[in-house]
């Protein structure tokens, strides 16, 4: 049986993480103040590099590389750390940020000291009320203790970070919706490239690093690149925190290795309900395809995922068993992108409605001949042909169940001598 | 403006803005650019009058060297910003995947049927805005909801029933919305409404579209869908197509003005 490994996750649920002399009582700070004291910028670069640590917000791009795009001929440029945690099914940011606000900010400091910037913003999603104000308390005890502003450690280096709070916006976890919401705007996406690293917050170069990303900063550089490397597979590299819920006993977050198989998660998360079988798996939030029984025995990383035909994602692992009405569940998450689309680009925008009109048609038994056909063809047109990646979000999940539950949408449909004429 | 006369709040609103101004300065000072202090004031504004009323967004404006239109523009955009009077209490339950799963559209049905209103109204007597809001990330701890954005968890028919007493007795932990102005049966404006039935961008089935766009249940929609679909409309490189058309669009502009500010002479 696999192994919870606590890392990130160490201590909280225990000790109370919030206060900055308990945290610091476990070692907090404690890279901070070496990596100011010992460390050239480029040597937390290359230790991110070597450690194999890819972005834990969707996308797993690796981070050490994200980093390098930045021109190196502009001295200003910001870290900007996502923490607007909105994807269906993932709760891991919104635990961190509330319970080790400390870990994050040192991750931060970290992050933006490895790129040499000197003002960090984290954005936080509009509904973490609580959080926001928890990281801002943790941000002025960090002050008060000289962690961060103007020469920090009786160095040269000046820090500044800066919490702000969003209202409510799915789209602004894309990272160049965030940047203008973070400008005061419309959390609408930009337009591709110029990437974040080339003209992101206020037009300088920008580097979106997610909060469990930043946060891995702090045990890469305390127990080195090669710990870190150590584990995993392969190309997917260090622990992941996955947010297992749904059907499940005992749903929450589960810090593990990343190719930990996907039946080990199962059961890390205490199984099934009794007399219950396993009917899908969405391994990667509410964006991704669903795998099914026969993938059980995958190891659960990037690599495998994508094999599967879906992907990681943020880590949200959302079990279904065989009481699940996959027609409600798609209505559910299409309805979701439909309403969370910006609206700027057409297929996005009128696609989601529609499909979304269609499925509530199926799920009221109200479905015309032609409709399963129909939301196949609208999903494929809609696809790769939106600025972001929400668009594309819709069709991964609905086409999964729709080929493996075909029954469930197939029986919604009304029969000719039934239709009305 | 409402009707003839002022509201209560709209006479107080300029002492109100004086008291806040200082708050607002250093939410500008936080940033490097000005308009990065929009959310945060309207957020501050909301915190006191319970929504983002059009004076506050005036204001915002000023201080923010904006018109009142791209402040507007902006607020309209994120659903957590009230443009109109809300409940004391706002029940924001989740309808995500995991919650729904686990009993969600039950408990909604409950609520519904306790408060005698739905989805983005407001009770009659003010105390109760309800919405169904989209996953919380809370998701270990379905079903889950927020009251005024603090969380609730592990909702039950019970635990609903003792919250909705406590804050109908005053003594619910969570203190209520600022309320400077009776809330109307919805918060939402017109075209909010129409996001809410999933008629975004043009008018329902039979009624005029309010933005022409051609839209979902819009026959013009409807008919350009169908070509899609039939592939007699392509798609060609947006992405450049429309960076080359928007860069030199802004060039013609700046050569327009240079040229004496006469933009519309193309």
């Amino acid at each position: 049986m696999a192994q919870v490994t606590k890392v990130l996750t160490a201590g909280i649920g225990e000790a109370n993480l919030r206060d900055i002399g308990v945290y610091r009582e476990r070692g907090g700070y404690k890279q901070w103040q070496r990596a100011i004291r010992e460390l050239q910028p480029a040597d937390v670069l290359d230790l991110c590099d070597k450690s194999g640590l890819r972005g834990r917000g969707g996308a797993g791009f690796p981070t050490g590389r994200k980093w390098q795009f930045l021109p190196k001929d502009k001295a200003l440029r910001y870290l900007v750390c996502n923490c607007d945690e909105a994807e269906p099914g993932t709760f891991k940011d919104h635990m961190l940020l509330e319970e080790a606000p400390h870990l994050v900010l040192e991750g931060i400091l970290l992050g933006s000291y490895a790129i040499a910037c000197h003002h960090a913003y984290i954005y936080i999603r509009g509904e973490f009320k609580r959080g926001y104000e928890i990281f801002c308390a943790a941000i002025e005890e960090a002050r008060a203790a000289g962690y961060l502003g103007k020469n920090v450690f009786g160095s040269e280096f000046d820090i500044e970070v800066t919490a702000h709070r969003g209202a409510g916006a799915y789209i602004c976890g894309e990272e160049t919706a965030l940047l203008n919401s973070l400008e005061g705007k419309r959390g609408e996406p930009r337009l591709k490239p110029p990437f974040p690293a080339v003209a992101g917050l206020y037009g300088a170069p920008t580097v979106v690093n997610n909060v469990e990303t930043l946060a891995y900063l702090v045990p890469i550089l305390e127990k080195g690149a090669q710990w870190f490397a150590a584990v995993g597979t392969e190309r997917s590299k260090g622990y992941k925190i996955i947010s297992i819920s749904g059907h499940v006993q005992k749903p929450g977050n589960y810090e593990v290795p990343l190719g930990t198989t996907v039946r080990e998660l199962i059961d890390i998360a205490g199984g099934l309900r009794p007399g219950r079988t396993l009917a899908a798996v969405q391994p990667g939030g509410g964006s991704s395809a669903c795998i099914f029984e026969e993938h059980l025995d995958l190891p659960y990383d990037y690599e495998n995922m994508a094999k599967a035909g879906s992907m990681l994602g943020s880590g949200a692992f959302v079990v279904f068993d065989d009481t699940t009405d996959f027609v409600k569940a798609a209505h559910n998450l299409v309805r979701f992108f439909a309403h969370e689309s910006c609206g700027q680009c057409t297929p996005c925008r009128e696609g989601g409605h529609w499909m979304e009109r269609v499925l509530e048609r199926l799920v009221h038994n109200r479905g015309v001949p032609g409709d399963l056909e129909m939301l196949d063809r609208v999903s494929a047109t809609i696809t790769g042909i939106n600025l972001c990646p929400l668009g594309d979000s819709i069709e991964p999940f609905l086409k999964s169940v729709l080929r493996r539950f075909h029954d469930q949408f197939a029986e919604r449909i009304l029969r000719e001598e039934t239709l009305p004429a | 403006m409402t009707g003839s006369g002022t509201s209560e709040r709209e006479q107080n609103f300029p002492a109100l803005l004086e008291r806040l101004r200082p708050e607002c300065e250093q939410l500008v000072a936080r940033y490097e650019r000005k308009r990065s202090a929009l959310l945060p004031i309207c957020h501050l504004f909301q915190l006191h009058e319970g929504f983002v009323s059009k004076e506050a967004m005036r204001a915002a404006a000023s201080m923010l060297d904006l018109t009142p239109a791209e402040v507007e523009g902006t607020v309209s955009f994120y659903t957590l910003f009230f443009r109109r009077p809300v409940g004391k209490y706002v029940l924001q339950v989740c309808r995500g995947l995991a919650c729904s799963i686990n009993g969600a559209e039950d408990l909604m049905a409950y609520f519904r049927e306790k408060l005698g209103v739905g989805h983005l109204q407001t009770t009659a007597d003010g105390t109760f805005s309800y919405e169904e809001v989209e996953c919380l990330a809370a998701c270990d701890r379905a079903t889950c909801m927020q009251v005024n954005l603090e969380f609730v968890y592990d909702l039950t028919p019970q635990k609903i029933d003792e919250m909705l007493a406590a804050m109908r007795a005053g003594t619910y932990a969570t203190s209520p919305m600022a309320q400077t102005e009776a809330p109307a049966a919805t918060w939402s404006v017109p075209q909010d409404d129409q996001v809410a039935t999933g008629r975004k961008s043009s008018g329902a089935l039979g009624q005029p579209s309010p933005n022409n766009a051609g839209g979902v249940g819009d026959e013009s929609g409807i008919i350009m869908l169908d070509r899609i679909l039939a592939g007699d409309v392509g798609f060609y490189e947006r992405t450049s197509e429309r960076a080359v058309r928007d860069s030199r669009a802004v060039t013609e502009v700046v050569e327009a003005e240079k040229n004496g500010g006469n933009g519309a002479s193309h």
